[in-house]
């Protein structure tokens, strides 16, 4: 009895002692978006899974770790979280905040000075673009706004919206995707009536809907849905203040026709992050999502597999799990040149990159080939109610 | 005029009436136990939770209860929750500094939000869905009136429960025995202690008192938004502090003054006052709130009811 004892307490330290590949994971498992946020999470675990399934990490095979952590889409709590999975968990890189905000902060006081990894699987706030000051640090696999915003304008335009009030929470996804949406739809030729912040997570909007639904008919509102932008639509809709609505990811969700209705949401459009389903690699993504039940199409979902995917990847290419690095890897194994690895082919990549050959990821949302502020070009897709439910369209 | 009676008015005072239950809650346990209970808000969202739960269930027996039925079981147990979190967190702090209680009260806050997250889970959940219009007979009888206003049902609701509550309350204040002593005790615990007045019973009442009045305050919140989040009683928090400061501290009656005052002053800064623009960007509503707090502090900590000052 002894003996197995000893033998149990020699095993578990030699497990914990053996070097697994971890990396840490905040999600904004909390907060305002849950609900985006869970298929997002299941889209990292199963790439993790898929990793682990074929070979694991390395000659030996170690197991590739995804620590989750809850960064609830709030800057304080994403330093918090990303605190801990550096410094307590050890971690080797971040895939994760979901938030742009979240993501901003986190890496602006920990990851950055702690030479650590950012990889974000949908932060996309234009000002992540600019904000690595000197360093490699700060990735993404989603698409800037820079170019949503863009989208979106052009969306409104295509569908004869020549003049529209802007409705923005006050913080840095949604203030700075407003900002890129104003002045593209002022370029193409549209007024902008009203262009006013509100504060998230008020009990009321009244007063704000009221003062800028004199000036339009039309609302561009750019919040999240879970922390006032339901409030702020049934408040519109209540008063009569808006007939036509667009925006965008932040409140692409089926809580949207849950509390709302969606006999009230045929005026709505949102756009999204979108995948080009037509790729060999979304067809090799939607059959492993397929199988494992994660809605393939769903926002930013492919984002995340590719992220998690791509951080495996990065990590096998540079040989070890250190921090320094991952950066570098990370730009080889995701462009060019190098021979085309599609979502799910661990083993095939492993083999390549053992041989000493080079790779290139061509990811589930996207080529994900990293420019030299390591943003990614992307497609979105536009949503609007069809048969009670959300219809997603490619735009771009 | 309508417009701004109809989106800015009549919306102020219903956050308003949110606001002053609440308060109330808050300015009786500052009063009678002498501590700021940081888990005020998160007692007020787990009510709105309890009575969402107790109108599914009755759903599933193929009953429809209105939230301010369902709201009469939800607040016993939001009582027993706020007599149980007394008894076991903060009586043993009772003879010590106020600050260890206060910090009791904090964790009480993170844990009750913890569980609610763990029982309902972190999503929103619909309490009505769909949108409210406003009520026609109510339009009508006032349009032949000459006026125009605009009240969906859900805040007729909220303004009658209001009334009712409070006008309860100064009954019980000022009419019951157990309702003098708490004045007593809120003035001057140790006059009200030599006086043969039976403490103990005098903080359970109050317990009880908060708990019904953070129970609907919850529940008006929830009819007004529509939806439950596990987060929204910690984000009324402050007004609900602000409030309790305006109208002086251990004053009921000041705290529903307090609450309504910084309502209106929420949604009537986004009025435009001056030219065609907000007076003060909607951004900044959260803070207007906190502003009034911090002057009152400083022009008059006392409050405008003659209130404890610390």
């Amino acid at each position: 009895m002894k003996n197995t004892l000893m033998a149990t307490a020699a095993t578990l330290l030699a497990t914990s002692a053996m070097a697994d590949v971890n990396i840490g994971n905040p999600m904004a498992m909390t907060g305002p978006i849950p609900d985006l946020n869970a298929p997002i999470a299941a889209a990292v675990d199963l790439a993790a899974a898929n990793v682990n399934a074929q070979g694991g990490m390395f000659a030996d095979g170690e197991a590739f770790n995804v620590i989750r952590a809850d960064s609830a889409c709030d800057p304080v709590a994403a330093v918090d979280a990303v605190t801990k999975l550096i410094n307590v968990n050890g971690v080797s890189a971040i895939v994760g905040p979901v938030c742009s905000g979240a993501t901003i902060a986190q890496a602006e006081s920990v990851s950055m000075p702690a030479g650590v990894v950012t990889l974000s699987v949908s932060a996309s706030s234009p000002a992540i673009t600019s904000m690595e000051d000197g360093t490699d640090l700060v990735f993404r696999a989603a698409a800037s706004d820079a170019y949503q915003g863009v989208a979106l304008a052009e969306l409104a335009i295509a569908n004869g919206m020549s003049d529209i009030a802007v409705s923005y929470a006050n913080d840095d996804y949604n203030a700075a995707i407003a900002a890129v949406f104003v002045e593209a739809f002022e370029g193409m030729g549209g007024t902008i009536s009203a262009n006013e912040a509100h504060e998230p997570n008020k009990a009321s909007y009244r007063s704000e809907v009221a003062t800028i639904g004199a000036s339009s008919e039309n609302l561009a509102l750019f919040s999240y849905y879970g922390s006032g932008g339901i409030t702020l639509m049934r408040n519109a809709l209540e008063t009569g203040a808006f007939a036509n609505f667009i925006g965008a990811d932040g409140m692409l969700s089926d809580e949207l026709i849950e509390q709302l209705g969606a006999e009230n949401l045929m005026t709505s459009t949102f756009t999204t992050s979108a995948s080009d389903s037509s790729t060999p690699s979304f067809a090799a993504w939607q059959a492993i999502a397929d199988e494992a039940g994660v809605p393939a199409a769903d926002p930013f979902v492919a984002n995340g597999y590719d992220a998690t995917f791509m951080m495996a990847l990065a990590i096998e290419h540079a040989g070890s799990d250190d921090r320094e690095a991952i950066a570098e890897s990370l730009r080889a194994i995701a462009s060019g040149p190098g021979e085309v690895i599609l979502p799910g082919q661990w083993a095939e990549a492993k083999a390549i990159l053992a041989a000493g050959g080079d790779i290139n990821y061509e990811g589930a949302a996207g080529n994900q080939d990293f420019d030299e502020n390591g943003d990614v070009a992307g497609n979105f897709s536009k949503s609007t109610i069809v048969d009670g439910a959300w219809a997603a369209e490619l735009i771009q | 005029m309508w417009e701004f009676v109809n989106y800015y008015f009549i919306p102020g005072l219903v956050l308003g009436c949110i606001y002053a239950l609440g308060a109330i809650g808050i300015t009786l346990t500052f009063g009678i136990l002498r501590f700021a209970n940081f888990a005020h808000g998160e007692i007020m969202m787990s009510g709105a939770y309890l009575t969402w739960t107790v109108m599914a269930i009755a759903a599933g027996a193929g009953l429809t209860l209105h939230p301010l039925v369902a709201m009469v079981p939800a607040a016993f147990l939001v009582i027993l929750l706020f007599l149980g979190t007394d008894k076991f967190f903060y009586k043993p702090f009772r003879k010590e500094d106020t600050i260890k209680v206060v910090m009791a009260s904090f964790g009480m806050m993170l844990i009750i939000r913890s569980a609610v997250q763990m029982i309902w889970g972190p999503n929103q959940i619909t309490f009505v869905r769909g949108i409210a219009k406003p009520n026609a007979t109510l339009s009508e009888i006032t349009s032949n009136m000459g006026l125009q206003i605009l009240m969906p049902n859900k805040h007729l609701f909220i303004f009658a429960g209001t009334i009712i509550l409070v006008m309860a309350l100064g009954y019980l204040l000022n009419r019951t025995r157990i309702g003098k002593a708490m004045r007593a005790v809120s003035d001057s615990p140790d006059l009200a202690h030599v006086t043969g007045i039976n403490v103990d019973k005098v903080i359970n009442a109050t317990w009880i008192v908060g708990g019904i009045c953070a129970t609907a305050a919850g529940v008006f919140l929830v009819m007004d938004t529509q939806m439950l989040e596990t987060t929204m009683g910690f984000r009324m928090l402050l007004p609900m502090f602000a409030a309790a400061i305006l109208g002086g501290i251990g004053k009921p009656y000041g705290a529903v003054a307090g609450g309504l005052i910084i309502g209106l002053a929420e949604e009537l800064s986004a009025y435009p006052w001056i030219g065609d623009t907000p007076l003060l960007s909607p951004g900044y509503k959260t803070g207007v709130a906190f502003a009034i707090m911090v002057v009152m502090l400083i022009v008059r900590p006392q409050g405008l009811f003659k209130g404890r000052s610390f």
